[in-house]
Formats: C-alpha cells, structure tokens, sequence
C-alpha cells in the first residue's frame, strides 16, 4: 500500500515572531471589509440595475446588503478566519495553536483572530465595553433631547434613529456582555479544562461582533431606523435603507451568539475535570450552560426573521407584507421567539457572576445551589412559552391572553429560587462589603424593582394600561441595566485582577459604585411615574407637566454618565499607568479560577486537575480543598476511566 | 478500537503527557458528538422559522393571497428530483459509512465522492430551480417562504457540502490499514479516532437535512 501518511503535528504550533503588521490581523481584515463593501456594492448595483424597486420604502437595497455581506466575509478573509479551513480541505488536520496563541507576548494577539479562550475573553471584555459605552452616550442624547417638552435639539425622525441605535446596541450587542469576556475567560478554568471543544467558532464568535458594531452604526449614514430595537413590520419594510443595516447586524449577532453557546454547551459537557460533577460546577457556570442553550435554540429564530425581512426588502419577497400574502404579525411572533429567551439571556447571565460574588463574600456556601440550578434551567426553558406577551396589545386573540398571562407568571417562580438563593446565603452571614459585593447587593436591590414591576406588567390589565409607557421602560432598565450591567461591573471588580494581573484603584471604585447606584435609581425609578402619568415612549414631545420630572431624569442621567466615565478612568489609570499587581487570591475564594498562579498560564493548569469538592464550602475547617491540581501521573487516567464507567 | 485512555502497558503508569493527550482527545471526540446534535438542534429552529411561516401564512391567507391568483406552481418534476438526489446521497453515504467501519477505506471514499457529487447536483438543480421559477419572489405567502426557503436550505448543503470535502482530503493521509487494526502511535490511534467521529457527525447531519428536504418537499409539492 502507498504510504501516504503527513507528518503528524503531535507538537503543537509555536507562537510567531513575525512583526504584527506582517500578519494577519485587525489591519488586513479592515482592507478585506472594505474592498468587500466596494465590490458587494457594485455587484448589488450590477444586478439590481433596472431592478424594480422596493415599492414600500421606495429604496433599493440590493447594494447595500451585497455591500455588508461582502464587507463581512472580507473582514472574515482579512482577519485569516478562513486559513485552518482552508487547510483542512487540502487534508492537513487543524494546527494545535491555542496554547501558542495564548503564549504570545505583546497586545498584538488582541488584534489577531487568536485561538486561546482567555484571549478570546479579553477581547470580548474590551469590545463589551467599547459597545456599552456607545449605547450609553446614545442614551445621554435621548435624555438632551428630552429636557424640554417643546424646544427640540433633534427633528423627529433623527430622534427615532438615536433611540433604534441606543435600544439595538444595547439589547443586540449587551446579549454577549458576560458570556463572552467572563464566560469565555473562565467558564473553561472554572470546570478544570485547558481548553475549549470548538476555539475556532468561539474566536469567530468575537469577531463577528465587531462587524455588527459598525454595521449597526453605518446605519445612521442611511438615515437611521424607525423602529427601536424591535424591527417590528410594517414599519420595518417601509422604512429607509438605515434599516439593513439593523437586520444585517442583528443577523450577525444572532450567528455570534450561536456559536458561542455551542461552544460552550460542548465544553461544559466534554471537558470537566475528572471529579467535576454536575453537582459541583460553579453557579456561574450553570447560568452560562443554561444561557448557551437559549442562545442556540433562539438565535436561529431571529437569524430567520431578519433574513426574511432582508428578502423583503431586496429579493421582493412578502413575508410581512399583509397585501401580497405575508403577515406583519408573522415577523413579531418570529422575533419575540427569540426576544424573550433574550431577556434571560441578559438576565441569567447577572445571577451566575452575582451567586460567585455573594459566597465568596459572605463566606458561606451558597444556599439552596441545587435549587438554582434548577432555577436557572427552569427559567430557560419557560422562557420559551411567554413570548406572546408582547402582543397583549398587538391584536393577539384574546382567548389566548390568560395562557401566557399565567406562563409570564409562572417564570417568576424559577426567578424568585434564584433570587432566594442570595438571600439565603446573605442570612447571618458576616459580610465583606468590598467592591465586587457592593455592585452584588445593589443588583439585588434593582432587580427586585425590576422583577416585581415584570410580575405586575405580566397581567393583561396592567400591561394594556402601561403599554408603550415609561413605565415598561423603567421596568426593562431596572432588570438589564440595574441587573446585568451592575453584575457585569461587579464581575469587573472580582475578575480583573485574575485577567490582567492588575487591580484596579479601590477609591475611585467605591465612588463609581456609589455614584452608579445612586444616579442609576435617581434615573431610572421617576421613570414609573412618567409612565403612569401617560408619558409615552419613542416620542420626542411630551405635556408639559412631565417637565419637571424628565429634566430630573436627564440630568440625573448625566450624573450616571459621569460615574461610568469615572469607571472608565480607573480602568485606563489602573491598567496604564498605576499597575498596581494583584497576584494570587486576594479574596481567599474556593473556585478553580482563583487556585492557578496570576497571570493564567497559557495551558490553565499544569496538570488536568481532579475535582476533590464543591467550590462552595466556606465556613467549614474540615472542608477539602476544592482540587487536586498536581495529581501523580495516573491518577487522572484512573479518575476518567472510573468515570466513564459511571464510578465516579 | 481500544481504550485511549489506557495508553501504558499492563501494570505501568502513563506520563502525565500521555494522561493529557488521552483525556482531550477523548473529550474532543465526544465533543463531535454532542456538537452534531446540538448542530441538529439549532438547525431545526431555523429550519423551523420557515415550517411555522409556513402554517402561518397559508392558515392567515393574507388577502386571499396565499397562493394568489393566476398561481403557478413550481415544478414538480425539479423537485423531486431534487429531493430524491438528496435522499439518495444520505443513503449511499449511509451506505458507505458502514464500509468504513469495516476497515475498507477506499470503498468509503469512493462513496464519499460519489455522495458529494449528488449533494452538489441537488445544489445546482436547487439554483436552477429558483433561477427559474414561474412566479415572482412576493407574489404570495407560498412564493415568499419557497423562495427564502430554499436559499437558506442549500447554504446548509453546501456546508456539510465542504465538511465532506475536507474529511475526504483528511482520509488520503491516514493508511487503510488504520482502520482495520490499531495504528502504531497513539497519535495515529487518535487521528484516526478524531477522524470518525467527525464522519460520524457528519453523518448525522447529513441524513437530518435528506429528513428535512424531505418534509419541505412535502410541504411544498404535496400539501
């Protein structure tokens, strides 16, 4: 027989010493991006030329689609996505590159398509923040503009472009916000793994958002879009060609998300430690496992409808167009599919970081773990059976208005376990009331606003009455921004140091805490009241009565401005400039993450540790340690033979 | 094929290299197979936005328009056709994959190619199909969910398309005698064990898009 054996890559690869601009990275995928838009563009126009066009929106947006898709996959190109697929259709297998990638010195692997999960999550962390930051001064502008009910800094329409961008970056790009930097960083850590199952989707995961950043941006050069975050037909097909850009972006989130959560369902399950039984995988982990499902099951949903919205609006179909045969309430069912799951994909991801936090910090093991772990799955999959919901007001049959009334409710049970867990845990504890804790019990505080406000929208009455209000508002800010966001702050604090190696200043974190918490409430609760006092929103005029109560809340919002531009200072001075290092474990934690040295060698672990106990066992002298991390050669293989029989 | 994990001989202790190895290439391999039903998974929810467009629309019938007036169906024949070239594809790469598990590669890749050739014929008889068809994209609900359908369809074809590609290309390195008896190495026990669970999960997903072309074509051509 011919021998036709490759040499075998039993080494793994070695990092490069090429210089960052002579290789692939963010500098040739934007020269892809941007050759791919001219050539999308022109082939659009080449195609389209003659093409009749969109009848509602009287634009024609064959170009501009063919320009993002272009633009992506030459960004994709330029980045060197492509190179390991590449080679494995000439037949070589794919190099093992994620502990090179993760070696490699200098800021330069940040801006490279890298395989190593913790650089993926540094990536992501930047990036999360890079987009919270600009949805936030898109929402500093909403607030300007509402400081007077009849003197106007923006013409409508430019108003409703700033809410759709505000409303889109936050909800589309935010979905990633702890899944990704943390989830990604040490999801793998935290089950004792030195790597992921899928690095390379994970890595596209990343950057595929940036692509949806600046395409959801590139929007405003078109005009904008008129329809909030929702995209909601017929508004959406009418609307101008700004419009694409929201569907082209949310398209790309949904792929992104996708395959994060794939990822990370086929780590959680494959790549435990030996010893990692489900019953001692952290919190947070269980809040990943469970979001990664939601994602995987309803991205595709929303993948579908901003497809078919695309075709729509270039390809001539009429999914949603109710003249020619399609249905606009088709588009809603389809995206409230996917949007409801979303808001606990926003929400779950809170609990996790916040349950890490709250043991740590209150030195007690979590209360009820195995009530919250049935509580973040009970939450995902009810999830999937209240989207109606939304259409209380949209003309949904009546009949059917108590069945998902009663689903709506019904979440609030598996929500309030999770919610009991903290206070179970908080019960007689001695409490350390450091940073990471403060944003743990201010999340507490706010998503109880939140959540009990959801429970009352959930009933038919209350959500007629308050429909479009403020107040629905104000309630979805209380559970997304004073629950995720504080989490993934409070994340910030507890995490950073074990990413970086760096802390950050704890003065200047205490007052963005306070100033946060304060502004954020000071913002956000007279909301209520605007919306029971008939204050609609996306509306740029208002009564003038509600004067006094919006310029309270602009300027408070202002206030919530500064404390993140104070967060932003500690960060740069913190990581630039004062460098002050923070190696090993400074807050005496249990979980694997806090057992490796700082900064998280490029493997993880030496050796594939052996899972000993619960990371939970605070308070307990007698407790054993959380793993073994240096086993004698053959105890691993043992441990994981037993366990594939079931023995362990 | 033997235990991975028990890479020393009778009585001796593995090196924690080999500990290592075994371990992720045991995970890596169940990792292909959870990531082929989850693929699954998220398959049928997109797939699934499509069915429920489906029902929706014809059960709404916006304006009388769920076939519209002066409706044209498409071709009966091209479809068919194209779905018996699907299902025929799945069957003889089930066919093949039975071959391979008997250690007779040669057999696999002949099968291998020819189940790559009528997964592409049905993906240029799918193109053709839509480049042609009597009606115009928003003519009716039927016209918008068969025309964004199928796009979307053959994209997941030619995905699993190029997977089969680069298992192929992947099979010329590995000698026919490693499926038949255990290689010398680990490293090419392992590369030969990646290997089948990838075709494995190649496999299924294979044979859930003939399932799903199936059902489509009897919502399309028969209901």
């Amino acid at each position: 027989m011919a021998v036709e054996v490759q040499p075998e890559r039993a080494e793994p690869v070695s990092a490069s010493t090429k210089p960052y601009f002579r290789r692939m990275g963010v500098h040739t995928g934007l020269a892809g991006a941007v050759a791919g838009y001219f050539l999308g563009h022109w082939l659009g126009n080449f195609l389209s030329s003659g093409y009749l066009q969109n009848p509602l929106s009287d634009s024609n947006d064959v170009p501009i689609v063919l320009g993002y898709a272009l633009a992506t996959i030459g960004w994709l190109l330029g980045l060197g996505v492509f190179n390991d697929l590449f080679g494995t259709m000439l037949g070589r297998p794919f190099p093992d590159r994620e502990a090179a990638d993760g070696a490699e010195a200098g800021l330069g692997k940040y801006f490279r398509f890298t395989l190593n999960h913790k650089t993926v999550g540094i990536q992501y962390l930047f990036g999360m923040i890079g987009y919270f930051l600009t949805g936030g001064l898109f929402a500093m502008a909403i607030r300007t503009e509402l400081l007077s009910p009849s003197y106007h800094i923006m013409g409508p329409n430019q108003y409703l472009m700033v809410v759709g961008e505000h409303g889109t970056m936050m909800m589309m790009m935010m979905s990633s916000v702890v899944l990704g930097p943390f989830g990604q960083y040490f999801g793998p850590i935290m089950i004792g793994s030195k790597r992921v199952a899928f690095p390379r989707l994970e890595a596209l995961g990343f950057w595929l958002t940036p692509a949806a950043f600046v395409i959801l941006l590139s929007g405003i050069l078109f005009g904008g879009f008129p329809t909030g975050w929702t995209g909601y037909e017929p508004l959406a097909t009418e609307a101008k060609q700004g419009m694409d850009s929201f569907f082209f972006a949310f398209g790309l989130m949904a792929v992104s998300m996708t395959l994060a959560g794939f990822n990370m369902i086929c780590t959680v399950i494959n790549y435990r430690a030996p010893g990692m039984r489900w019953g001692r995988l952290p919190m947070f982990v269980w809040s990943m496992f469970s979001v990664s499902f939601l994602q995987v099951l309803s991205a595709p949903v929303l993948l579908g409808a901003c497809y078919m919205a695309l075709t729509d609006r270039t390809f001539q179909t009429a999914f949603f167009t109710n003249q020619l045969g399609g249905s606009s309430y088709l588009y809603e069912d389809l995206f409230w599919f996917f949007g409801h799951p979303e808001v606990y994909i926003l929400a779950l991801p809170g609990f996790g970081v916040i349950s890490e936090i709250v043991s740590v910090f209150c030195r007690k093991p979590l209360f009820g773990y195995r009530v919250a772990a049935a509580g973040m799955l009970g939450v995902g999959l009810l999830s999937f059976f209240v989207w109606q919901h939304h259409l209380f007001d949209s003309g949904i049959n009546p009949d059917m208005r108590p069945v998902f009334m009663l689903t709506t409710e019904l979440i609030s049970i598996p929500t309030g376990f999770i919610y009991l867990v903290g206070m179970g845990t908080f019960w007689k504890a001695r409490i350390r009331f450091s940073i990471p804790m403060l944003f743990a019990l201010a999340f507490y505080f706010n998503f109880l606003i939140g959540g009990i406000s959801g429970v009352f929208l959930s009933d038919v009455p209350a959500d007629v009455t308050e429909h479009g209000s403020f107040f629905v508002m104000a309630h979805f800010h209380y559970t997304i921004m004073g629950g995720l966001i504080f989490a993934f702050m409070g994340g910030i604090y507890y995490w950073l140091p074990k990413m970086l190696g760096i802390k950050l200043n704890e003065t200047l974190g205490k007052v963005h805490f306070w100033t946060m918490f304060i502004f954020f409430n000071s913002t956000f609760l007279p909301l209520f009241a605007l919306g029971l006092m008939g204050m609609p929103r996306r509306v740029f005029e208002y009564a003038n009565n509600l004067q006094t109560l919006n310029d309270w809340v602009s300027i408070s919002s202002y206030c919530l401005g500064v404390s993140m531009l104070i967060f932003l200072f500690n960060v740069v001075m913190s990581t630039l400039f004062w460098r002050q290092r923070e190696a090993g474990n400074p807050y005496r934690a249990r979980s694997l993450e806090w057992q490796v040295p700082t900064p998280v060698p490029p493997a993880n672990f030496e050796r594939i540790p052996v899972i000993l106990a619960s990371p939970y066992e605070y308070g307990d002298p007698d407790a054993p340690p959380v793993a073994d991390l240096n086993p004698p050669p053959g105890v691993v293989s043992s441990a994981y033979v037993g366990a594939s029989r079931g023995e362990a | 094929m033997a235990d991975p994990t028990i890479q020393a001989g009778p009585g001796e202790v593995p090196s924690i290299a080999e500990e290592d190895a075994a371990f992720y290439h045991q995970s890596a391999v169940n990792a292909a197979w959870t990531g082929a039903r989850l693929a699954l998974g998220a398959l049928t929810f997109i797939f699934g936005a499509f069915a429920f467009s489906y029902f929706y629309l014809r059960s709404v019938d916006s304006s009388g328009r769920w076939e519209g007036s002066g409706y044209h169906p498409p071709s009966m024949v091209t479809g068919t056709v194209i779905m018996l070239l699907v299902l025929a594809s799945a069957g003889v790469h089930y066919g093949v994959l039975q071959r391979i598990k008997a250690g007779r590669k040669r057999a696999w890749q002949r099968g291998g190619a020819i189940t790559l050739g009528l997964g592409l014929a049905a993906v240029g008889l799918q193109i053709t199909q839509l480049a042609t068809l009597p009606f115009a994209p928003g003519s009716s609900g039927y016209s918008s969910v068969f025309t964004g359908f199928y796009p979307v369809f053959l994209t997941s074809q030619l995905a699993a398309g190029v997977w089969l590609e680069s298992l192929l290309a992947r099979s010329r390195f590995i000698p026919e005698m490693s499926f038949v008896e255990q290689p010398p190495t680990h490293a090419e026990v392992y590369r030969v064990q990646r290997f089948q669970s990838s075709l494995s999960a190649f496999s299924t997903v294979w044979s859930y898009l003939a399932l799903m072309s199936l059902l489509f074509w009897l919502l399309f051509y028969v209901f």
